[in-house]
Protein backbone atom coordinates (compact mmCIF):
# COMPACT_ATOMS: atom_id res chain seq x y z
CA UNK A 1 0.00 0.00 0.00
CA UNK A 2 2.79 2.27 1.02
CA UNK A 3 4.79 1.57 -2.12
CA UNK A 4 1.32 2.06 -3.99
CA UNK A 5 1.32 5.79 -2.66
CA UNK A 6 5.00 6.15 -3.48
CA UNK A 7 3.83 5.13 -7.00
CA UNK A 8 0.82 7.92 -7.04
CA UNK A 9 3.18 11.34 -7.25
CA UNK A 10 5.77 9.36 -9.53
CA UNK A 11 3.09 8.28 -12.14
CA UNK A 12 1.51 12.25 -11.69
CA UNK A 13 5.04 13.94 -12.26
CA UNK A 14 5.54 11.61 -15.46
CA UNK A 15 2.26 12.68 -16.81
CA UNK A 16 3.27 16.14 -16.20
CA UNK A 17 6.66 15.72 -18.26
CA UNK A 18 4.50 13.54 -21.34
CA UNK A 19 2.93 16.23 -21.86
CA UNK A 20 4.95 18.94 -21.56
CA UNK A 21 6.39 18.91 -25.92
CA UNK A 22 2.68 19.53 -26.49
CA UNK A 23 2.47 23.16 -25.04
CA UNK A 24 5.88 23.49 -26.42
CA UNK A 25 4.26 23.32 -29.74
CA UNK A 26 1.81 25.85 -28.90
CA UNK A 27 -0.86 23.53 -28.95
CA UNK A 28 -2.80 22.59 -26.33
CA UNK A 29 -3.55 19.07 -25.74
CA UNK A 30 -6.78 17.74 -25.43
CA UNK A 31 -8.04 14.05 -25.27
CA UNK A 32 -11.66 13.08 -26.23
CA UNK A 33 -12.72 9.76 -25.15
CA UNK A 34 -15.76 8.53 -26.99
CA UNK A 35 -18.50 6.31 -25.29
CA UNK A 36 -17.81 3.00 -27.54
CA UNK A 37 -15.48 1.55 -30.06
CA UNK A 38 -16.00 3.39 -33.58
CA UNK A 39 -19.41 3.79 -35.23
CA UNK A 40 -20.81 6.22 -37.08
CA UNK A 41 -21.97 8.42 -34.83
CA UNK A 42 -17.83 9.33 -34.20
CA UNK A 43 -17.58 10.58 -37.84
CA UNK A 44 -17.99 14.20 -37.50
CA UNK A 45 -15.05 14.40 -34.79
CA UNK A 46 -12.69 12.78 -37.40
CA UNK A 47 -13.64 15.26 -39.85
CA UNK A 48 -12.39 18.07 -37.71
CA UNK A 49 -8.91 16.91 -37.48
CA UNK A 50 -8.67 15.77 -41.20
CA UNK A 51 -9.54 19.17 -42.30
CA UNK A 52 -7.38 20.98 -39.29
CA UNK A 53 -10.92 22.62 -37.79
CA UNK A 54 -8.89 21.34 -34.26
CA UNK A 55 -5.35 23.05 -35.27
CA UNK A 56 -7.11 26.27 -36.10
CA UNK A 57 -8.39 26.49 -33.14
CA UNK A 58 -4.61 25.70 -31.25
CA UNK A 59 -6.15 22.50 -30.32
CA UNK A 60 -4.06 18.96 -30.41
CA UNK A 61 -7.01 16.23 -30.19
CA UNK A 62 -6.76 13.28 -29.82
CA UNK A 63 -9.65 10.70 -29.97
CA UNK A 64 -9.87 7.34 -27.48
CA UNK A 65 -12.53 4.45 -28.18
CA UNK A 66 -14.74 4.12 -24.89
CA UNK A 67 -16.30 1.07 -23.34
CA UNK A 68 -19.53 2.73 -22.26
CA UNK A 69 -20.73 5.59 -21.28
CA UNK A 70 -19.96 4.67 -17.91
CA UNK A 71 -16.57 4.50 -17.68
CA UNK A 72 -16.25 7.49 -20.32
CA UNK A 73 -17.74 10.01 -17.57
CA UNK A 74 -15.36 8.17 -14.67
CA UNK A 75 -12.52 8.96 -16.86
CA UNK A 76 -14.16 13.02 -17.53
CA UNK A 77 -14.57 13.11 -13.34
CA UNK A 78 -11.39 12.10 -12.57
CA UNK A 79 -9.73 14.45 -14.73
CA UNK A 80 -7.81 11.53 -16.83
CA UNK A 81 -9.40 12.85 -20.19
CA UNK A 82 -10.21 16.51 -21.39
CA UNK A 83 -14.00 15.36 -23.01
CA UNK A 84 -15.94 12.58 -23.02
CA UNK A 85 -17.89 11.69 -25.74
CA UNK A 86 -21.38 10.05 -23.75
CA UNK A 87 -24.47 9.63 -22.82
CA UNK A 88 -26.09 12.46 -20.91
CA UNK A 89 -28.94 10.37 -19.63
CA UNK A 90 -26.42 8.47 -17.97
CA UNK A 91 -24.14 11.36 -16.77
CA UNK A 92 -27.53 13.10 -15.20
CA UNK A 93 -27.45 10.33 -13.39
CA UNK A 94 -23.41 10.24 -12.18
CA UNK A 95 -23.93 14.29 -11.64
CA UNK A 96 -26.67 13.85 -9.59
CA UNK A 97 -24.94 11.21 -7.26
CA UNK A 98 -22.08 13.66 -7.10
CA UNK A 99 -19.63 13.21 -9.94
CA UNK A 100 -18.53 16.77 -10.80
CA UNK A 101 -19.43 16.39 -14.57
CA UNK A 102 -21.62 18.69 -16.60
CA UNK A 103 -22.91 18.60 -20.08
CA UNK A 104 -21.87 21.58 -22.62
CA UNK A 105 -23.16 20.54 -25.54
CA UNK A 106 -26.15 17.67 -26.58
CA UNK A 107 -24.90 16.16 -29.88
CA UNK A 108 -27.88 13.85 -30.03
CA UNK A 109 -30.68 15.73 -28.91
CA UNK A 110 -33.37 12.93 -30.35
CA UNK A 111 -33.11 9.70 -28.64
CA UNK A 112 -31.86 7.10 -31.30
CA UNK A 113 -33.12 4.47 -28.66
CA UNK A 114 -35.49 1.74 -30.29
CA UNK A 115 -36.63 -1.72 -30.38
CA UNK A 116 -35.67 -3.45 -33.05
CA UNK A 117 -35.95 -7.36 -34.56
CA UNK A 118 -35.74 -8.77 -38.17
CA UNK A 119 -38.08 -7.46 -40.84
CA UNK A 120 -39.23 -10.91 -41.25
CA UNK A 121 -40.43 -11.69 -38.00
CA UNK A 122 -42.96 -9.05 -38.21
CA UNK A 123 -42.63 -6.52 -35.25
CA UNK A 124 -43.94 -3.07 -36.38
CA UNK A 125 -45.76 -1.50 -33.65
CA UNK A 126 -45.66 -1.90 -30.12
CA UNK A 127 -48.31 -4.33 -29.82
CA UNK A 128 -46.34 -7.01 -31.99
CA UNK A 129 -44.14 -7.36 -29.23
CA UNK A 130 -46.25 -9.24 -26.81
CA UNK A 131 -45.18 -13.22 -26.89
CA UNK A 132 -41.84 -12.64 -28.17
CA UNK A 133 -38.15 -12.49 -26.12
CA UNK A 134 -36.47 -8.95 -25.93
CA UNK A 135 -32.65 -8.79 -25.11
CA UNK A 136 -31.45 -6.10 -23.13
CA UNK A 137 -28.08 -4.87 -21.19
CA UNK A 138 -28.59 -4.85 -17.66
CA UNK A 139 -28.48 -1.03 -16.34
CA UNK A 140 -28.09 0.51 -19.26
CA UNK A 141 -29.73 3.34 -19.86
CA UNK A 142 -32.13 1.88 -22.21
CA UNK A 143 -33.00 -1.20 -20.14
CA UNK A 144 -33.67 2.02 -17.82
CA UNK A 145 -35.97 3.88 -19.99
CA UNK A 146 -37.89 0.93 -21.70
CA UNK A 147 -40.44 0.48 -18.23
CA UNK A 148 -41.44 4.47 -19.47
CA UNK A 149 -41.76 2.85 -23.34
CA UNK A 150 -43.92 0.06 -21.75
CA UNK A 151 -46.31 2.32 -19.47
CA UNK A 152 -46.87 4.68 -23.22
CA UNK A 153 -47.41 2.35 -25.13
CA UNK A 154 -49.96 -0.15 -22.52
CA UNK A 155 -47.58 -2.88 -22.53
CA UNK A 156 -46.89 -4.71 -19.23
CA UNK A 157 -43.72 -6.41 -18.22
CA UNK A 158 -45.11 -9.78 -18.40
CA UNK A 159 -46.60 -9.77 -22.12
CA UNK A 160 -42.70 -10.67 -23.17
CA UNK A 161 -40.00 -11.99 -22.30
CA UNK A 162 -36.49 -11.13 -21.46
CA UNK A 163 -32.93 -12.21 -22.11
CA UNK A 164 -30.05 -9.90 -20.47
CA UNK A 165 -26.53 -10.24 -21.45
CA UNK A 166 -24.05 -7.29 -22.51
CA UNK A 167 -24.22 -5.49 -25.47
CA UNK A 168 -22.34 -8.42 -27.97
CA UNK A 169 -24.47 -10.54 -26.94
CA UNK A 170 -27.45 -8.64 -26.89
CA UNK A 171 -26.48 -9.03 -31.25
CA UNK A 172 -25.87 -12.49 -31.09
CA UNK A 173 -28.87 -13.14 -29.76
CA UNK A 174 -30.93 -11.89 -31.93
CA UNK A 175 -28.65 -12.81 -34.92
CA UNK A 176 -29.44 -16.33 -33.75
CA UNK A 177 -32.98 -16.11 -33.00
CA UNK A 178 -32.89 -16.73 -29.03
CA UNK A 179 -34.73 -13.34 -28.83
CA UNK A 180 -36.73 -11.85 -31.54
CA UNK A 181 -35.63 -8.11 -30.47
CA UNK A 182 -32.98 -5.90 -28.70
CA UNK A 183 -33.15 -2.69 -27.42
CA UNK A 184 -30.27 -0.71 -29.55
CA UNK A 185 -29.62 2.28 -31.41
CA UNK A 186 -31.37 3.09 -34.53
CA UNK A 187 -27.95 3.82 -36.30
CA UNK A 188 -26.23 1.43 -34.78
CA UNK A 189 -27.33 -2.14 -34.12
CA UNK A 190 -29.70 -2.42 -36.85
CA UNK A 191 -26.39 -1.78 -38.90
CA UNK A 192 -24.78 -4.41 -37.24
CA UNK A 193 -27.62 -7.03 -37.52
CA UNK A 194 -27.88 -6.42 -41.11
CA UNK A 195 -24.13 -6.69 -42.14
CA UNK A 196 -24.41 -9.77 -40.21
CA UNK A 197 -27.31 -11.54 -41.42
CA UNK A 198 -27.84 -9.49 -45.04
CA UNK A 199 -31.70 -9.12 -43.74
CA UNK A 200 -33.30 -5.93 -42.95
CA UNK A 201 -33.88 -5.13 -39.88
CA UNK A 202 -37.08 -3.26 -38.43
CA UNK A 203 -36.80 -0.42 -36.04
CA UNK A 204 -39.74 0.69 -33.81
CA UNK A 205 -37.89 4.35 -32.70
CA UNK A 206 -39.02 5.14 -28.38
CA UNK A 207 -39.45 8.90 -29.66
CA UNK A 208 -41.95 7.86 -31.95
CA UNK A 209 -44.20 7.01 -29.01
CA UNK A 210 -43.04 9.98 -27.04
CA UNK A 211 -40.60 9.15 -25.49
CA UNK A 212 -37.73 11.07 -26.16
CA UNK A 213 -34.94 11.41 -23.53
CA UNK A 214 -31.50 13.15 -24.77
CA UNK A 215 -28.92 11.59 -25.93
CA UNK A 216 -24.64 12.02 -26.43
CA UNK A 217 -23.52 14.66 -25.94
CA UNK A 218 -20.11 16.25 -25.08
CA UNK A 219 -19.30 15.78 -21.26
CA UNK A 220 -16.61 17.92 -19.05
CA UNK A 221 -15.67 18.53 -15.72
CA UNK A 222 -17.40 21.17 -13.48
CA UNK A 223 -13.82 22.77 -12.08
CA UNK A 224 -12.15 22.47 -15.68
CA UNK A 225 -14.36 24.89 -16.82
CA UNK A 226 -13.72 27.30 -14.48
CA UNK A 227 -9.67 26.75 -15.24
CA UNK A 228 -9.97 26.64 -19.15
CA UNK A 229 -12.93 28.15 -20.23
CA UNK A 230 -11.67 28.96 -23.20
CA UNK A 231 -10.56 25.66 -23.83
CA UNK A 232 -14.18 24.76 -24.18
CA UNK A 233 -15.30 27.47 -25.89
CA UNK A 234 -12.82 26.23 -28.43
CA UNK A 235 -13.46 23.01 -28.93
CA UNK A 236 -16.97 23.60 -29.27
CA UNK A 237 -16.81 25.98 -32.17
CA UNK A 238 -14.96 23.18 -33.99
CA UNK A 239 -17.07 20.47 -33.19
CA UNK A 240 -20.17 22.59 -33.79
CA UNK A 241 -18.48 23.75 -37.59
CA UNK A 242 -17.59 19.61 -37.81
CA UNK A 243 -20.99 18.57 -37.38
CA UNK A 244 -22.67 20.48 -39.40
CA UNK A 245 -20.46 19.62 -41.96
CA UNK A 246 -20.93 16.29 -41.27
CA UNK A 247 -24.67 16.42 -41.62
CA UNK A 248 -24.05 18.18 -45.39
CA UNK A 249 -21.28 15.47 -45.93
CA UNK A 250 -21.70 12.52 -44.23
CA UNK A 251 -19.65 10.48 -46.76
CA UNK A 252 -16.52 12.99 -45.97
CA UNK A 253 -16.64 12.22 -42.41
CA UNK A 254 -16.69 8.81 -42.81
CA UNK A 255 -13.79 8.51 -45.22
CA UNK A 256 -11.99 10.65 -42.62
CA UNK A 257 -12.51 8.34 -39.76
CA UNK A 258 -11.73 5.45 -41.81
CA UNK A 259 -8.52 7.36 -42.73
CA UNK A 260 -7.73 7.19 -38.95
CA UNK A 261 -8.73 4.37 -38.64
CA UNK A 262 -9.46 1.77 -41.30
CA UNK A 263 -10.88 -1.08 -38.95
CA UNK A 264 -13.89 1.58 -37.75
CA UNK A 265 -16.01 -0.50 -40.15
CA UNK A 266 -17.81 -1.25 -43.48
CA UNK A 267 -18.01 2.00 -45.46
CA UNK A 268 -21.52 2.42 -46.53
CA UNK A 269 -22.06 0.68 -43.04
CA UNK A 270 -21.70 3.38 -41.81
CA UNK A 271 -22.36 5.99 -44.07
CA UNK A 272 -25.84 4.64 -44.07
CA UNK A 273 -25.53 5.15 -40.24
CA UNK A 274 -24.39 8.62 -40.00
CA UNK A 275 -27.33 9.25 -42.36
CA UNK A 276 -29.62 8.47 -39.95
CA UNK A 277 -28.10 10.10 -37.22
CA UNK A 278 -27.57 13.71 -38.91
CA UNK A 279 -31.44 14.07 -38.15
CA UNK A 280 -31.08 13.56 -34.38
CA UNK A 281 -29.34 16.29 -34.02
CA UNK A 282 -32.26 18.55 -33.41
CA UNK A 283 -35.62 18.53 -32.10
CA UNK A 284 -38.81 19.68 -33.32
CA UNK A 285 -38.32 22.85 -31.31
CA UNK A 286 -34.47 23.41 -32.03
CA UNK A 287 -34.92 22.98 -35.99
CA UNK A 288 -32.71 25.27 -38.19
CA UNK A 289 -30.60 26.07 -34.99
CA UNK A 290 -26.74 25.16 -34.54
CA UNK A 291 -25.82 21.36 -33.45
CA UNK A 292 -25.18 21.21 -29.61
CA UNK A 293 -27.93 23.86 -28.86
CA UNK A 294 -30.04 22.20 -26.23
CA UNK A 295 -33.61 23.36 -25.72
CA UNK A 296 -34.99 23.85 -21.72
CA UNK A 297 -38.07 22.17 -22.76
CA UNK A 298 -35.95 18.65 -23.90
CA UNK A 299 -33.49 18.80 -21.04
CA UNK A 300 -35.90 19.27 -18.31
CA UNK A 301 -38.78 16.50 -20.14
CA UNK A 302 -35.51 13.95 -19.86
CA UNK A 303 -34.76 15.39 -16.79
CA UNK A 304 -37.95 14.79 -15.30
CA UNK A 305 -38.38 10.98 -16.97
CA UNK A 306 -34.64 10.22 -15.42
CA UNK A 307 -36.38 11.11 -11.77
CA UNK A 308 -39.47 9.05 -12.24
CA UNK A 309 -37.74 6.01 -14.10
CA UNK A 310 -34.19 6.40 -14.28
CA UNK A 311 -33.17 5.66 -10.99
CA UNK A 312 -32.56 9.94 -10.11
CA UNK A 313 -33.56 10.58 -6.45
CA UNK A 314 -36.21 13.44 -6.99
CA UNK A 315 -35.13 15.01 -3.25
CA UNK A 316 -31.27 15.21 -4.03
CA UNK A 317 -31.23 15.64 -7.72
CA UNK A 318 -31.92 19.59 -8.30
CA UNK A 319 -33.16 20.88 -11.46
CA UNK A 320 -32.38 20.40 -15.32
CA UNK A 321 -30.48 23.76 -15.38
CA UNK A 322 -27.96 22.04 -13.26
CA UNK A 323 -26.86 19.53 -15.67
CA UNK A 324 -26.19 21.01 -18.68
CA UNK A 325 -25.01 24.90 -20.03
CA UNK A 326 -25.06 26.54 -23.25
CA UNK A 327 -22.92 29.05 -22.39
CA UNK A 328 -19.50 27.70 -24.52
CA UNK A 329 -21.49 27.27 -27.34
CA UNK A 330 -20.66 29.49 -31.09
CA UNK A 331 -23.85 31.79 -31.84
CA UNK B 1 -14.85 -12.29 31.19
CA UNK B 2 -12.85 -14.89 30.21
CA UNK B 3 -14.73 -16.23 27.98
CA UNK B 4 -14.81 -13.35 25.97
CA UNK B 5 -11.24 -12.80 26.46
CA UNK B 6 -10.97 -16.50 24.91
CA UNK B 7 -13.33 -15.23 21.79
CA UNK B 8 -10.97 -12.60 21.35
CA UNK B 9 -7.75 -13.72 21.24
CA UNK B 10 -8.69 -17.25 19.50
CA UNK B 11 -6.96 -18.10 16.31
CA UNK B 12 -9.70 -17.59 14.51
CA UNK B 13 -10.71 -14.24 15.49
CA UNK B 14 -7.73 -13.30 13.76
CA UNK B 15 -8.72 -12.63 9.88
CA UNK B 16 -12.07 -10.64 11.62
CA UNK B 17 -9.19 -8.24 13.35
CA UNK B 18 -6.98 -8.00 10.16
CA UNK B 19 -10.76 -6.72 8.08
CA UNK B 20 -11.57 -4.46 11.47
CA UNK B 21 -8.29 -3.29 10.84
CA UNK B 22 -8.45 -2.79 6.75
CA UNK B 23 -11.75 -0.75 6.98
CA UNK B 24 -10.10 1.42 9.52
CA UNK B 25 -7.44 2.27 6.97
CA UNK B 26 -10.14 2.68 3.96
CA UNK B 27 -12.12 4.56 6.04
CA UNK B 28 -9.19 6.89 6.56
CA UNK B 29 -7.66 7.03 3.23
CA UNK B 30 -11.05 8.57 2.02
CA UNK B 31 -10.64 10.69 4.26
CA UNK B 32 -7.24 12.30 4.69
CA UNK B 33 -6.63 12.02 1.06
CA UNK B 34 -10.41 13.29 0.15
CA UNK B 35 -11.20 10.52 -2.19
CA UNK B 36 -14.76 11.56 -3.26
CA UNK B 37 -17.41 8.94 -3.17
CA UNK B 38 -18.00 8.51 -6.56
CA UNK B 39 -14.34 6.97 -7.46
CA UNK B 40 -14.32 4.80 -3.63
CA UNK B 41 -17.46 4.58 -1.44
CA UNK B 42 -16.92 4.75 2.03
CA UNK B 43 -16.98 1.55 3.74
CA UNK B 44 -20.01 2.89 5.95
CA UNK B 45 -22.31 2.91 2.63
CA UNK B 46 -21.26 -0.41 1.55
CA UNK B 47 -22.32 -1.73 4.81
CA UNK B 48 -25.80 0.24 4.34
CA UNK B 49 -26.06 -1.48 1.41
CA UNK B 50 -25.37 -5.00 2.51
CA UNK B 51 -27.91 -4.50 5.07
CA UNK B 52 -30.95 -2.84 2.41
CA UNK B 53 -30.31 -5.29 0.02
CA UNK B 54 -29.43 -8.29 2.34
CA UNK B 55 -31.87 -10.39 1.20
CA UNK B 56 -31.82 -9.48 -2.92
CA UNK B 57 -27.80 -10.29 -2.59
CA UNK B 58 -28.40 -13.55 -0.55
CA UNK B 59 -30.72 -14.73 -3.08
CA UNK B 60 -28.78 -13.87 -6.45
CA UNK B 61 -25.64 -15.41 -4.55
CA UNK B 62 -27.44 -18.69 -4.63
CA UNK B 63 -28.02 -18.67 -8.16
CA UNK B 64 -23.69 -17.67 -8.36
CA UNK B 65 -22.99 -20.20 -5.91
CA UNK B 66 -24.53 -23.64 -8.12
CA UNK B 67 -23.63 -22.15 -11.18
CA UNK B 68 -19.45 -22.20 -9.33
CA UNK B 69 -19.92 -25.25 -7.90
CA UNK B 70 -21.53 -27.23 -11.01
CA UNK B 71 -18.26 -25.98 -12.68
CA UNK B 72 -16.23 -26.78 -9.63
CA UNK B 73 -17.69 -30.20 -10.07
CA UNK B 74 -16.96 -30.60 -13.85
CA UNK B 75 -13.27 -29.62 -12.96
CA UNK B 76 -12.70 -32.15 -10.63
CA UNK B 77 -15.06 -35.11 -12.73
CA UNK B 78 -12.49 -34.18 -15.81
CA UNK B 79 -9.37 -32.71 -14.07
CA UNK B 80 -8.77 -35.43 -12.18
CA UNK B 81 -8.70 -38.43 -14.65
CA UNK B 82 -7.02 -36.58 -17.13
CA UNK B 83 -3.91 -35.33 -14.65
CA UNK B 84 -4.11 -38.94 -13.61
CA UNK B 85 -3.83 -39.94 -17.54
CA UNK B 86 -0.85 -37.26 -17.83
CA UNK B 87 1.35 -38.45 -14.75
CA UNK B 88 1.08 -42.16 -15.69
CA UNK B 89 1.62 -42.24 -19.41
CA UNK B 90 4.63 -40.15 -21.25
CA UNK B 91 2.56 -40.30 -24.77
CA UNK B 92 -0.70 -38.53 -23.14
CA UNK B 93 2.00 -35.97 -21.05
CA UNK B 94 3.29 -35.07 -24.40
CA UNK B 95 0.57 -35.00 -26.81
CA UNK B 96 -1.95 -33.58 -24.63
CA UNK B 97 -0.27 -30.99 -21.74
CA UNK B 98 1.31 -28.16 -24.67
CA UNK B 99 -2.39 -28.20 -25.52
CA UNK B 100 -3.62 -27.83 -22.46
CA UNK B 101 -1.65 -24.86 -21.12
CA UNK B 102 -1.97 -23.34 -24.35
CA UNK B 103 -6.24 -23.51 -23.76
CA UNK B 104 -5.55 -22.03 -20.44
CA UNK B 105 -4.13 -18.85 -21.89
CA UNK B 106 -7.21 -18.12 -23.97
CA UNK B 107 -8.91 -15.45 -22.10
CA UNK B 108 -12.23 -16.54 -21.14
CA UNK B 109 -13.87 -13.04 -21.07
CA UNK B 110 -13.33 -13.17 -24.84
CA UNK B 111 -15.10 -16.31 -26.24
CA UNK B 112 -17.31 -16.11 -23.30
CA UNK B 113 -19.85 -14.89 -25.30
CA UNK B 114 -19.99 -17.66 -27.80
CA UNK B 115 -21.05 -20.06 -24.67
CA UNK B 116 -24.67 -18.00 -24.68
CA UNK B 117 -24.36 -18.35 -28.40
CA UNK B 118 -24.14 -21.97 -28.40
CA UNK B 119 -25.89 -23.03 -25.17
CA UNK B 120 -28.72 -20.33 -24.40
CA UNK B 121 -29.07 -17.88 -21.22
CA UNK B 122 -29.26 -20.43 -19.15
CA UNK B 123 -26.47 -21.97 -16.34
CA UNK B 124 -25.30 -23.70 -18.76
CA UNK B 125 -23.03 -21.00 -20.39
CA UNK B 126 -22.04 -20.13 -16.71
CA UNK B 127 -20.68 -23.23 -15.18
CA UNK B 128 -18.70 -23.47 -18.38
CA UNK B 129 -17.08 -20.69 -17.71
CA UNK B 130 -16.42 -21.89 -14.03
CA UNK B 131 -15.14 -24.82 -15.17
CA UNK B 132 -12.72 -23.53 -18.17
CA UNK B 133 -10.93 -21.57 -14.94
CA UNK B 134 -11.31 -24.20 -12.54
CA UNK B 135 -10.04 -26.85 -14.61
CA UNK B 136 -6.27 -25.71 -14.72
CA UNK B 137 -5.29 -25.43 -11.36
CA UNK B 138 -6.40 -29.02 -10.66
CA UNK B 139 -5.39 -30.93 -13.38
CA UNK B 140 -1.45 -29.20 -13.17
CA UNK B 141 -1.81 -29.85 -8.87
CA UNK B 142 -2.95 -33.53 -9.68
CA UNK B 143 -0.16 -33.92 -11.86
CA UNK B 144 2.28 -33.02 -9.61
CA UNK B 145 0.76 -34.70 -6.72
CA UNK B 146 1.19 -38.28 -8.64
CA UNK B 147 4.19 -37.57 -10.09
CA UNK B 148 6.37 -36.68 -6.68
CA UNK B 149 4.97 -39.84 -5.89
CA UNK B 150 8.48 -41.50 -3.57
CA UNK B 151 10.04 -44.00 -6.26
CA UNK B 152 11.01 -45.83 -3.51
CA UNK B 153 7.60 -46.81 -1.61
CA UNK B 154 6.82 -47.70 -4.87
CA UNK B 155 9.28 -49.95 -5.01
CA UNK B 156 8.43 -51.48 -1.75
CA UNK B 157 5.34 -52.30 -2.51
CA UNK B 158 5.71 -54.03 -5.27
CA UNK B 159 9.14 -56.29 -3.78
CA UNK B 160 5.75 -57.06 -0.91
CA UNK B 161 3.73 -58.31 -4.70
CA UNK B 162 0.87 -55.42 -4.12
CA UNK B 163 -1.36 -55.31 -7.13
CA UNK B 164 -1.39 -51.93 -9.22
CA UNK B 165 -4.46 -51.22 -7.76
CA UNK B 166 -3.48 -51.57 -4.47
CA UNK B 167 -0.32 -49.87 -4.82
CA UNK B 168 -2.48 -46.65 -6.21
CA UNK B 169 -4.81 -46.70 -3.39
CA UNK B 170 -2.31 -47.31 0.00
CA UNK B 171 0.40 -45.33 -1.63
CA UNK B 172 0.28 -43.30 -4.55
CA UNK B 173 -3.38 -41.60 -3.55
CA UNK B 174 -2.44 -40.61 -0.05
CA UNK B 175 0.82 -39.59 -1.21
CA UNK B 176 -0.49 -37.00 -3.93
CA UNK B 177 -3.92 -35.91 -1.86
CA UNK B 178 -2.28 -32.83 -0.23
CA UNK B 179 -0.75 -31.42 -4.07
CA UNK B 180 -4.79 -32.43 -4.84
CA UNK B 181 -6.50 -30.46 -2.15
CA UNK B 182 -3.83 -27.46 -2.55
CA UNK B 183 -5.53 -27.75 -6.49
CA UNK B 184 -8.78 -27.68 -5.74
CA UNK B 185 -8.52 -25.05 -3.31
CA UNK B 186 -7.31 -22.80 -5.96
CA UNK B 187 -9.51 -23.79 -8.69
CA UNK B 188 -12.59 -23.09 -6.29
CA UNK B 189 -12.14 -19.66 -5.45
CA UNK B 190 -11.28 -19.35 -9.92
CA UNK B 191 -14.11 -21.22 -10.14
CA UNK B 192 -16.61 -18.43 -8.58
CA UNK B 193 -14.72 -15.72 -10.92
CA UNK B 194 -15.29 -18.00 -14.36
CA UNK B 195 -19.02 -17.84 -13.15
CA UNK B 196 -19.27 -14.38 -12.69
CA UNK B 197 -17.80 -13.50 -16.09
CA UNK B 198 -20.48 -15.78 -17.41
CA UNK B 199 -23.00 -13.37 -15.55
CA UNK B 200 -21.48 -10.90 -16.98
CA UNK B 201 -22.31 -11.68 -20.38
CA UNK B 202 -25.05 -13.32 -20.51
CA UNK B 203 -27.98 -13.86 -17.62
CA UNK B 204 -30.56 -12.25 -15.99
CA UNK B 205 -29.71 -13.36 -12.14
CA UNK B 206 -26.42 -13.50 -10.24
CA UNK B 207 -24.28 -11.40 -8.40
CA UNK B 208 -22.30 -10.73 -11.63
CA UNK B 209 -25.73 -9.37 -13.07
CA UNK B 210 -26.58 -7.46 -9.95
CA UNK B 211 -22.41 -5.58 -10.43
CA UNK B 212 -23.52 -4.66 -13.74
CA UNK B 213 -26.77 -2.81 -12.63
CA UNK B 214 -25.12 -1.21 -9.33
CA UNK B 215 -22.36 0.23 -12.11
CA UNK B 216 -24.75 1.72 -14.86
CA UNK B 217 -26.43 3.30 -12.21
CA UNK B 218 -23.11 4.78 -10.53
CA UNK B 219 -24.20 2.64 -7.28
CA UNK B 220 -21.00 1.97 -5.63
CA UNK B 221 -22.04 1.02 -2.43
CA UNK B 222 -24.20 -1.62 -4.00
CA UNK B 223 -21.12 -2.61 -6.32
CA UNK B 224 -18.96 -2.89 -3.32
CA UNK B 225 -21.49 -4.62 -1.11
CA UNK B 226 -22.18 -6.94 -4.17
CA UNK B 227 -18.01 -8.20 -4.36
CA UNK B 228 -18.45 -8.78 -0.45
CA UNK B 229 -21.13 -11.05 -0.97
CA UNK B 230 -19.07 -12.62 -4.10
CA UNK B 231 -15.69 -13.05 -2.23
CA UNK B 232 -17.95 -14.49 0.95
CA UNK B 233 -18.96 -17.61 -1.50
CA UNK B 234 -14.87 -17.67 -2.31
CA UNK B 235 -13.91 -17.82 1.16
CA UNK B 236 -17.10 -20.36 2.29
CA UNK B 237 -16.29 -22.75 -0.31
CA UNK B 238 -12.30 -22.51 0.43
CA UNK B 239 -13.25 -22.95 3.96
CA UNK B 240 -15.30 -26.51 3.20
CA UNK B 241 -12.46 -27.74 1.63
CA UNK B 242 -10.24 -26.56 3.62
CA UNK B 243 -12.31 -28.78 6.43
CA UNK B 244 -12.75 -31.60 3.95
CA UNK B 245 -8.83 -31.72 3.60
CA UNK B 246 -8.89 -32.10 7.36
CA UNK B 247 -11.24 -35.24 7.31
CA UNK B 248 -9.22 -36.42 4.56
CA UNK B 249 -5.62 -36.54 5.14
CA UNK B 250 -5.15 -35.49 9.02
CA UNK B 251 -1.70 -37.09 9.03
CA UNK B 252 -0.20 -34.23 6.84
CA UNK B 253 1.88 -31.55 7.87
CA UNK B 254 -0.02 -28.82 7.08
CA UNK B 255 -2.72 -30.55 9.31
CA UNK B 256 -0.75 -30.74 12.60
CA UNK B 257 -2.18 -28.47 15.41
CA UNK B 258 0.02 -25.53 15.69
CA UNK B 259 2.53 -26.37 19.04
CA UNK B 260 2.84 -22.85 19.94
CA UNK B 261 -0.87 -22.42 20.35
CA UNK B 262 -1.48 -25.33 22.28
CA UNK B 263 1.47 -24.78 24.63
Amino acid sequence: MRRLMKLVPAAAVALAFASGPAHAQGKEKVTLLLNWYLYSEHAPFFLCKERGVFDKEGLDVEIQEGRGSVPTIQAVAAKTVTFGYADVATMIKAAAKGTPVTTVGVALQTSPMSVMGLSEKNIRKPDDIKGKTVAMTPGDSMSQVWPLFLKKTGLKESDFKVVAGDAQTKLNAVINGQADLLLGYLMDQNMRIQDATKKPVFVIPFSEYGVNLVSSGIIAQKDMLKEKPDLVRKFMRASTVCFEEAAKNPEAAVDAMLKANPKAGVRETLIAGLKLTTPLYNTPDTKGQRPFRVSPKNMSESFDMLVEYGGVEKASAGKAEDYYTNAFLPQ
Amino acid sequence: MSLLRKILLNPAMRPIWLIVVLLVLWDLAIRIFKIPPYLIPAPQKVVEALQNEWPRLIRESMVTTWATLGGFGLSILFGIPMALLIAYSRTIESFVYPLLVFSQSVPKIAVAPLFVVWFGFGIIPKVIAAFLLGFFPIVVSTVMGFKSVEPEMIDLARSMKASRLQTFMRISLPQAMPAIFSGLKVSVTLAVVGAVVGEFVGSNSGIGYVLQIANGNFDLPLMFAALVVLSMIGVVLFVAIDLLERVMIPWHASQRPDVHATA
